[in-house]
């Protein structure tokens, strides 16, 4: 036992035939992550690499040829860069809080212990995240029309008097979009706080009620910190997929009206493959997303004040 | 610290051979570029396309006609799919897996012809150019090389509900040679007798103000394709005008999707479609409303030189320069390049009008059509389109007409029409480099 510990405690005192066995072994460990790391690198480094590369690049198709920076002064100058910019963050600061608030509000309902069809709930507010972003994408589309169900129950209603444009005006397209990814997501959060409920100790709980805390008081002071972490995590993933919105915007409003509803991700597209292709410039616009990324995560870490 | 060591060496070991690997995996990529011109023959020529009902029935009855022996694949592709998969193949400067032959829209067309040189093959030999309507050349050559074979023409039409109008007061003479103001004029007065709205259009799309402009041979960039003419363009200034007023005048039922576009017609909440003659097909689907319409020739504006003929889509075959592109251009010179018998054919069988001129004067082209009243469609369409004004849709159709569809936005809510163009110009002059 002692000496196992001294061997792993100590290696450097170790006599030189484990010290080869070791450096064996230690090859074999190398080899066994070998093709793993050399798939990572070829399928992720290295084009991120080429993109990088690509995005000091400009051109029409195969015409490429190196601009230095040029691109990335572009950015500043161009309306359409920076209207998707400015809609990627109105999506951002009104969508993710929402699906957050509710995705919690959700989970702390669902977890109560006397609630019953449980596992309906629970299926029910988890399903939409099973289908798939284009088909639930064109069905807000028809819902959301000018003679879409939405309208006509509304009108039924008589909360309005005559049907809205949710597609074709701009506000309207935006709440439209925010609407649907909140459907679509919320139920996912859900889950990830579902089963970080599961952890949080019931006798917390239990020692605050016969303090006298209120429900209110147990969900601020209780639930919310021991959920810290997760909530963390879920506003991280939460942003990079606002970041990279795409299916959504493009099956929905396409962008439109104008480019009311434009995302940064469907700016790509269009520079790629709907205008006269510069994929040059479309990988700057792409590193912007990175950037912002590594901006935003960084950002959450340190607003919650958690450095590790 | 042996160990340490032995670990930084590792290490630098793992990043020498992925650095190899990568580097063996490019340079494999580069040679797999170069011999992409000059291969074996293939034994298989394939083509790509899009819409089974139309353009691929198109090839497969070419591929009937075509009198030598050729194994022709025909492959079904959304556009959308063509235009991505040809925009990644061609750029990564690898052949493998493209097509012979690829079927592409007219206004996208100098976009690939200038972004990827040499990746198409020049098939003006295998033609001649003199047999086709002129308006389908600009697009399809550059540099006075023929890469092009012109396919289906978007001549347009006004295609209208003919109880509608009349119970409104207005026979098809009234909508024969009109302008757009007097069409606004009609529209109103259509709606105010029979309830019904004019037309229908998707805010997002701006191929009405396309079919405008290109009636008074205008279009958004100048004759060289690239300097971008939106300030001062007045056939553009006029048809943002007639835009609005059509919105204004609260006859426009707004559709955001094709299937929604169809169905305002097809359940007769329309009294009017202006647009290209590929409509047809689905108007005609409607069998209930046969006998109900008829094609006036479309609208133009109010400009000396304006035309009532104009143009929405239409697309052209390309050959890639790629093993098999002598084959491909053969086959292609000898069935729409040519064959008068076969666009007899096209137009009974698909319903297609090709802009071949010789093939006009055939029979199929004067035939009565029943659902449009007896009307001779096909020769009408005919007749407009060779009275299209040519013009070069130049490279940046998609990408001027998003920053125009953002400032017809601000248009409507009431900015300046000076403003509009303006800004819009300058917007296009920043990114259009």
């Amino acid at each position: 036992m002692s000496k196992v510990m001294k061997e792993t405690g100590l290696p450097y005192t170790a006599s030189k035939k484990t010290l080869g066995r070791r450096l064996k072994n230690n090859y074999i460990g190398w080899l066994f992550i070998l093709i793993a790391a050399a798939g990572i690198s070829l399928f992720y480094f290295y084009p991120m690499l080429r993109a990088l590369l690509l995005s000091f690049q400009s051109g029409m198709g195969a015409n490429l040829e190196y601009v230095g920076l040029d691109n990335y002064v572009r950015l500043f100058s161009d309306p359409t860069f920076i209207a998707a910019l400015t809609n990627t963050f109105i999506y951002l600061l009104i969508q993710v809080p929402v699906m957050i608030v509710l995705a919690l509000f959700f989970s702390v309902l669902l977890n109560d212990a006397t609630l019953k069809f449980k596992g309906f709930f629970r299926t029910a507010i988890f399903l939409p995240c099973v289908t798939s972003l284009v088909a639930y994408a064109v069905i807000f589309k028809y819902l959301f029309g000018v003679d879409g169900l939405i309208n006509k129950f509304l009108m039924n209603l008589s909360l309005i008097s005559e049907p809205l444009d949710w597609l074709s005006d701009p506000l309207l397209a935006k709440f439209t979009i925010i609407a649907a990814i909140t459907w679509r997501w919320t139920g996912y959060n859900m889950i990830f706080y579902l089963s970080a409920l599961q952890n949080v100790d019931r006798s917390m709980y239990e020692a605050a009620k016969i303090d006298g805390a209120s429900s209110l008081q147990q969900f601020f002071y209780i639930t919310v910190p021991m959920l810290k972490p997760i909530i963390l995590f879920t506003s991280i993933i939460s942003t990079i997929g606002t970041l990279q919105l795409f299916d959504e915007v493009m099956n929905i409003t396409n962008g439109g009206p104008g480019n009311a509803t434009l995302s940064i991700s469907m700016y790509i597209y269009n520079l790629s493959f709907e205008y006269s292709p510069d994929f040059g410039y479309a990988a700057t616009v792409s590193y912007v997303i990175v950037i912002l990324v590594v901006l935003l995560s960084l950002l959450q870490f340190k607003v919650a004040g958690d450095d590790k | 610290m042996n160990f340490a060591h032995w670990k930084k060496t590792g290490l630098l070991l793992l990043s020498v051979v992925t650095l190899l690997a990568l580097a063996a995996c490019s340079s494999d990529d580069a040679s797999g570029s170069s011999d992409g011109g000059n291969g074996e023959e293939p034994d298989k020529i394939t083509a790509w396309a899009w819409d089974p009902n139309f353009n691929i029935a198109a090839l497969e009855l070419a591929k009937d006609a075509y009198e030598e022996d050729l194994d022709l694949e025909i492959i079904e592709n959304a556009q959308d799919d063509i235009v991505q998969k040809l925009n990644t193949g061609l750029s990564s400067g690898s052949m493998k897996g493209m097509p012979n032959i690829v079927l592409i829209e007219d206004q996208r067309a100098q976009s690939f012809l200038q972004s990827y040189p040499d990746a198409f093959y020049p098939i003006g030999d295998y033609f001649s150019t003199d047999d086709f309507a002129p308006y389908k050349l600009a697009p399809t050559s550059l540099d006075g090389k023929q890469y092009g074979l012109p396919f289906d023409t978007g001549v347009t039409g006004l295609f209208f509900r003919t109880d509608y109008l009349e119970e409104a007061g207005y026979s098809k003479e009234d909508l024969t040679d009109i302008t757009w103001e007097k069409y606004i004029e009609i529209g109103k007065e259509v709606k105010a007798k029979t309830g019904k709205d004019m037309i229908s259009l998707d805010p997002n799309d701006l191929g009405i103000l396309r079919v405008m402009i290109q009636s008074a041979g205008s279009w958004y960039v100048e004759d060289d394709g690239k300097t971008v003419n939106l300030v001062d363009n007045e056939p553009l200034k006029k048809a943002f005008e007639n835009y609005k007023a059509m919105i204004e005048a609260d006859f426009v039922k707004a559709n955001s999707d094709w299937s929604q576009f169809i169905a305002a017609f097809n359940s007769g909440d329309v009294a009017t479609v202006p647009s290209g003659n590929w409509i047809a097909p689905s108007i005609e689907a409607e069998e209930s409303q046969a006998g109900k319409w008829e094609v006036a020739p479309i609208p133009r504006l109010n400009l000396e030189g304006a035309v009532n003929a104009s143009n929405q889509g239409g697309s052209s075959f390309y050959v890639l320069n790629i093993p098999g592109k002598e084959k491909a251009a053969e086959f292609l010179g000898a069935t729409f390049g040519s064959n008068e018998a076969f666009y007899q054919d096209l137009v009974l069988d698909v319903g297609a009008l090709g802009t071949y001129a010789p093939a006009a004067d055939g029979e199929a082209y004067q035939a009565e059509n029943d659902y449009f009243s007896g009307q001779p469609v096909i020769a009408d369409f005919s007749e407009w389109t060779e009275e299209i004004p040519s013009v070069n849709y130049g490279l940046h159709t998609y990408a001027i007409e998003d920053i125009l569809a953002a400032e017809m936005q601000n248009y409507l809510k009431g900015k300046d029409i000076e403003d509009v163009l303006a800004d819009a110009q300058a917007q296009a002059e920043s990114q259009l480099k």
